[in-house]
């Protein structure tokens, strides 16, 4: 027989991990909203929070739409020389990009849709890397500073 | 063929009427929200159907591949899908089964010969199966439970409000799906034609992300509107958003918007060649 696990009567904690799997639309919801908090913390503007919320829906729609759902984003408070910042990374074992650079122009899609995600959300932050492997996967990697 | 599971098979038949009641007891006691909600006559009948079975089960030839407890899956998935998981823990559900477990290992342990270690090691895998069975199919109808939920939370109808003459407006809420905007798209181009209205603004103050995607449905929802010879104006596009729109790339210049509903409203009366009061 087994027994409830006893939880010391503490209420569960919600998971506050920072690695979100991204399989569908409602973990793409989920991630945008641990953005949204982790930069409301930080002390990021709300201008600053739209914009970047938006490029991370983008991506992790991407990630959803192109890459089948078989991926994930990490999102991580980071430092460097006193200034304080975040980081997303979004990973995907997709099917990968064949030409990047194609793929970073405005309008460019194989889905039949406006093509403006990847190539606004390298405008939207002030830090973009890309990295692709046709059959490996998808990397992109966004970074925003808090402005003084 | 094995020997011991006909042996094993033989025991648990010549003592099937003892092993019900050590079950059955030990169901009142140990799964007592389960019984309560299932009744006991059902548990009851479903315990015998069960153990049954299960004594069948190990009296069949199989090779490695085939599955042995096929017929006992089936009156399980019936049986757990009579259970209200509102009111039922998983916990009680699962031992449903280790209850049986328990009840089986005594009674050999009690008959017990030389190839009593054989047979509950083998009494324990197919245990320990048909619990992971039991824990998957409680995992699969929670989920699905909770599919329906957030089906039925996308579900509330997109409300048009009439708020003039000749003037509709959409508030839009949450996630903006290609489903909820099709919707929109109807009970908005049905409104405009009912009512013979001009304009129909489309208030986005509630949309908490407003990306391409959302951006691209609006486009569509907008030309709609204009081929039916209504002019949409879209509100509630605070300068940040605007400014993010611009950075994505989005071009809404073919389309009116304003910051406000009370902009786009006056912006509305000017259209329609009204004025209040
Ligand atoms: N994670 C990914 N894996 C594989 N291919 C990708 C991925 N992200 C983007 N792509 C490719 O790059 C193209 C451009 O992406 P982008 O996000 O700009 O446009 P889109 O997703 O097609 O449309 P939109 O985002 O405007 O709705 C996509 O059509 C797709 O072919
Ligand atoms: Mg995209």
């Amino acid at each position: 027989m087994i027994k409830k696990p006893q939880l010391n009567n503490k209420p569960v904690k919600p998971d506050n991990s920072n690695l979100i799997p991204i399989a569908n639309f409602e973990n793409v919801i989920l991630g945008r909203q641990r953005v949204r908090e982790m930069m409301n913390s930080l002390g990021f503007s709300l201008l600053d929070q739209t914009r970047i919320v938006t490029a991370v829906s983008e991506l992790a729609r991407n990630i959803v739409v192109h890459a089948g759902g078989c991926g994930e984003m990490i999102i991580s408070a980071i430092e460097k020389n006193n200034k304080k910042g975040i980081e997303c990374i979004f990973k995907d074992q997709g099917k990968g990009i064949a030409d990047v650079n194609m793929a970073l122009q405005k309008g460019f899609s194989t889905s039949n849709s406006l093509g403006l995600g990847l190539s606004g959300a390298k405008n939207l932050c002030q830090e973009f890397e890309i990295n692709s492997v046709v059959g490996k996967g998808t990397q992109v990697t966004i970074r925003e500073w808090v402005k003084r | 063929m094995s020997n011991i599971n006909l042996k094993v098979a033989d025991i648990l038949d010549k003592n099937r009427e003892a092993l019900l009641d050590s079950w059955q007891q030990q169901l009142i006691v140990n799964t007592r929200v389960l019984v309560s909600e299932v009744g006991f006559n059902s548990i009851k009948s479903y315990s015998e159907q069960v153990l049954l079975s299960f004594i069948d089960s190990l009296t069949q030839d199989l090779s490695a591949e085939e599955d042995r407890f096929s017929q006992t899956r089936v009156l399980l998935k019936e049986f757990i899908a009579k259970i209200d998981f509102n009111n039922v823990d998983f916990v009680e559900v699962v031992n449903f089964i280790l209850t049986l477990k328990s009840s089986v290992t005594n009674l050999l342990i009690k008959e017990s010969d030389a190839c009593i270690s054989e047979s509950i090691l083998n009494l324990t895998s197919w245990f320990d199966d048909l619990t992971f069975y039991i824990f998957s199919i409680c995992i699969e109808t929670r989920e699905s439970l909770i599919r329906e939920q957030q089906r039925a939370f996308m579900d509330v109808s997109v409300p048009v409000v009439r708020l003039w003459n000749q003037i509709l407006m959409i508030p839009l809420v949450g996630m903006l799906d290609s489903s909820r905007t099709q919707q929109m798209m109807e009970t908005m181009l049905g409104a405009l034609e009912d009512y013979q209205s001009r304009v129909a603004i489309l208030d986005i103050s509630g949309i908490p992300v407003v990306d391409t995607l959302v951006a691209r449905h609006l486009i569509t929802a907008a030309s709609a509107a204009r081929l039916m010879g209504a002019e949409c104006i879209i509100t509630g596009v605070r300068a940040r958003i605007s400014q993010t729109l611009v950075q994505l790339g989005v071009d809404l210049s073919g389309f009116i918007t304003r910051s406000t509903l009370a902009d786009g409203f006056a912006t509305a009366l000017k259209i329609t060649g009204q004025q209040i009061g």
